[in-house]
């Protein structure tokens, strides 16, 4: 009697592990699903040809494949351009601001450092309490750089929780490798550049991609910023395309009735090649993002 | 070690002679700090002003040019309808986001951690990350080509007999597409967080309650999310706390005038007072509003975190 009582205390205990765990592959994988088939929707779209995508028979694969409304999207739009600004923008603009949010981080993560509360309440105050839209904008126009690329990098150009996570990892750095290097009479640059930098190469990874993506994708300072055609950036282009596509489209049919080239494959081939480079970089950088969202993001 | 200490201190001078370096290294970050932070704090003044951008040698210049008005705009603010029309729509969007996506990316998190086989959760958890990098407008052009009046789920609406639906322009679904293409967007990266704080849990407790003859539903619930759950509490404070400042960029990119009435948020609001039709003094006003009442909420749900979970983010 006894043994029986603990065979099936066994074997619930079984079912109750056995079912969560189906009930967890399954999710997973519906999850998956539901995060793939609309990328997967969108990019068949891009390079369907045009009868099946008006008919709305593009689910998830290619149908009548062909590369024209790419290469229209490509050589056509003003799409090369937009690539060029905001390759630029994000290349100079997460220079910047790693130096700059380095340079920030080194001084700030040394307990001793005289001054380190005021300028860190600069820093916290500066996070959670914001001018405003229209003061931010005047300051851009008393600048004169309004229209350019200064006027999409320099709203990034420290992001203060950026600075925060590497100034949190510092402080977690082992200080007696340091502490001989100052015996030793190097300069607190030097210590900078060639200790610390070198033990921070996981967190600067990551915060160098948080700040890479986060020129990349910016819409609405490039927006707001830029008013000139030879200015826009990648997504106030593509916003643009993705909110005229059925113009573009009817435009280009009473033309020469270049088939391919409707208003959905128009889009879909605009998004898709506007997230390739994301989609290629991030299995490579995947482990550092990942990180970015655990390494020293809150207070312990 | 006392007397240690006592050598240490000098005064200001001398140790900013020793270590000017370390100054000299905070000037780029405090230059652009000054700059696009503080000085924004100073055109704050335009909502007190009646502001003409002409009257001076430049935008700033003319702040201080301008005569003063009081309060005059806040009153005219706070008489409208129209703010607490988007005062509303910004608490009921976010609210709703709160409310329907806040459980998910724990219940994912505790669901990935059942899965034994690596790959297996290797690979799910790269994919459920990948939309978060995607900007707004790239998820708005997906969403377009779902949800638009041609889009594939009208498609199969009415290929099935269905008649299409507005996704973009129906007011009665339109903020439901603006909580679901946020959840898709951010359900998946926010898992991270619940995830590493389940990975942190001491195995041995695991190991003791299926002793004690524990099946897995109950060590979930007296286990992971008891040891979650100060994790839970601290994300819950901080967007509660943001309520009022979150989803500015994806509602400017979603909405159009056809769900104004439902989809105006008071950022977007403040965009199209001042960029559109150029109150400059008005949008300025509504923004400053939204800036200090936003501080009292974070800086409250701040010292609420601290208080119960002894947790801060600063």
């Amino acid at each position: 009697m006894k043994n029986k009582a603990i065979v099936s205390k066994k074997v619930g205990k079984d079912l109750s592990e056995k079912t969560v765990s189906a009930i967890a592959y399954v999710y997973m994988f519906l999850f998956s699903l539901l995060a793939l088939l609309p990328i997967l929707h969108v990019a068949s779209k891009g390079v369907s040809s045009g009868e099946f995508v008006t008919a709305g028979l593009v689910r998830f694969f290619p149908r009548g494949f062909q590369l024209e409304t790419l290469k229209f999207i490509i050589l056509g739009t003003g799409f090369l351009p937009a690539m060029k600004n905001t390759i630029l923008i994000t290349g100079i603009g997460t220079a910047i601001s790693m130096v700059t949010t380095i340079l920030t981080a080194y001084p700030l993560s040394k307990s001793e450092f005289r001054g380190r509360k005021v300028i860190l309440f600069l820093y916290v105050f500066s996070m959670i309490f914001y001018g405003g839209m229209i003061p931010a904008y005047m300051v851009m126009r008393t600048l004169g750089i309004l229209d350019s690329i200064w006027a999409c990098i320099l709203p990034f150009a420290i992001i203060q929780f950026n600075m925060f996570i590497v100034k949190n990892y510092f402080e977690a750095l082992p200080s007696e490798i340091e502490e001989s290097a100052k015996v030793d009479g190097a300069g607190d640059l030097r210590i900078l550049v060639s200790i610390i930098l070198p033990m921070s190469t996981p967190v600067i990874s990551t915060v160098g991609l948080l700040y890479a993506i986060n020129y990349w994708n910016n819409y609405f300072h490039a927006m707001m910023y830029t008013i000139s055609e030879s200015m826009r950036t990648l997504q106030v282009y593509l916003y643009n395309l993705i909110n005229t596509s059925s113009e573009v489209a009817m435009n280009l049919a009473s033309g020469d009735g270049m088939t391919n080239l409707t208003s959905a494959g128009l889009v879909a081939a605009a998004v898709s090649i506007s997230v390739l480079p994301i989609l290629v970089a991030y299995p490579f950088v995947q482990k550092f993002l990942v990180k970015g969202m655990t390494v020293g993001s809150v207070k312990g | 070690m006392k007397q240690h200490c006592r050598q240490e201190k000098k005064t200001f001078w001398q140790y900013f002679r020793q270590n000017w370096v370390l100054y000299v290294m905070l000037i780029p970050g405090l230059f652009f700090l000054f700059i696009y932070k503080f000085l924004p704090l100073y055109g704050t003044l335009i909502a007190f002003k009646d502001y003409n951008i002409f009257t001076g040698n430049n935008p700033l210049d003319a702040i201080a040019k301008s005569p003063w008005v009081g309060f005059e705009h806040f009153k005219r603010l706070f008489s409208s309808d129209q703010f607490f029309k988007v005062l509303k729509n910004t608490l009921v969007i976010n609210g709703m986001k709160i409310l329907w996506l806040f459980p998910v990316p724990i219940i994912t998190a505790i669901l990935l951690n059942e899965i034994r086989i690596k790959t297996y959760k290797a690979v799910t958890q790269t994919v459920i990350y990948v939309p978060y990098f995607f900007s707004w407008v790239v998820i708005f052009g997906i969403f377009y080509s779902l949800f638009g009046s041609y889009g594939i789920v009208n498609t199969i609406i009415t290929k099935t007999g269905g008649e299409r639906i507005g996704f973009f322009t129906d007011p009665q679904v339109f903020r439901g597409m603006l909580v679901f293409s946020e959840g898709w967007k951010e359900v998946g990266y926010n898992t991270i967080i619940y995830l590493a704080t389940i990975t942190a849990i001491d195995p041995t407790l695991y190991e003791a309650a299926k002793i004690d003859g524990a099946n897995k539903w109950s060590q979930i619930w007296n286990i992971t999310i008891p040891g979650i759950l100060p994790t839970i509490v601290l994300m819950l404070i901080l967007k509660v706390g943001n309520i009022l400042t979150t989803g500015f960029e994806q509602v400017l990119v979603f909405y159009n005038p056809s769900v104004y009435d439902v989809a105006d948020i008071i950022q977007t609001y403040v965009y199209r007072l001042g960029i559109g039709q150029m109150n400059f003094p008005l949008s300025t006003a509504l923004g400053l509003f939204n800036s200090v009442v936003a501080l009292i909420l974070i800086v409250s749900s701040n010292a609420v975190s601290r208080k119960t979970l002894g947790r801060s983010i600063w």
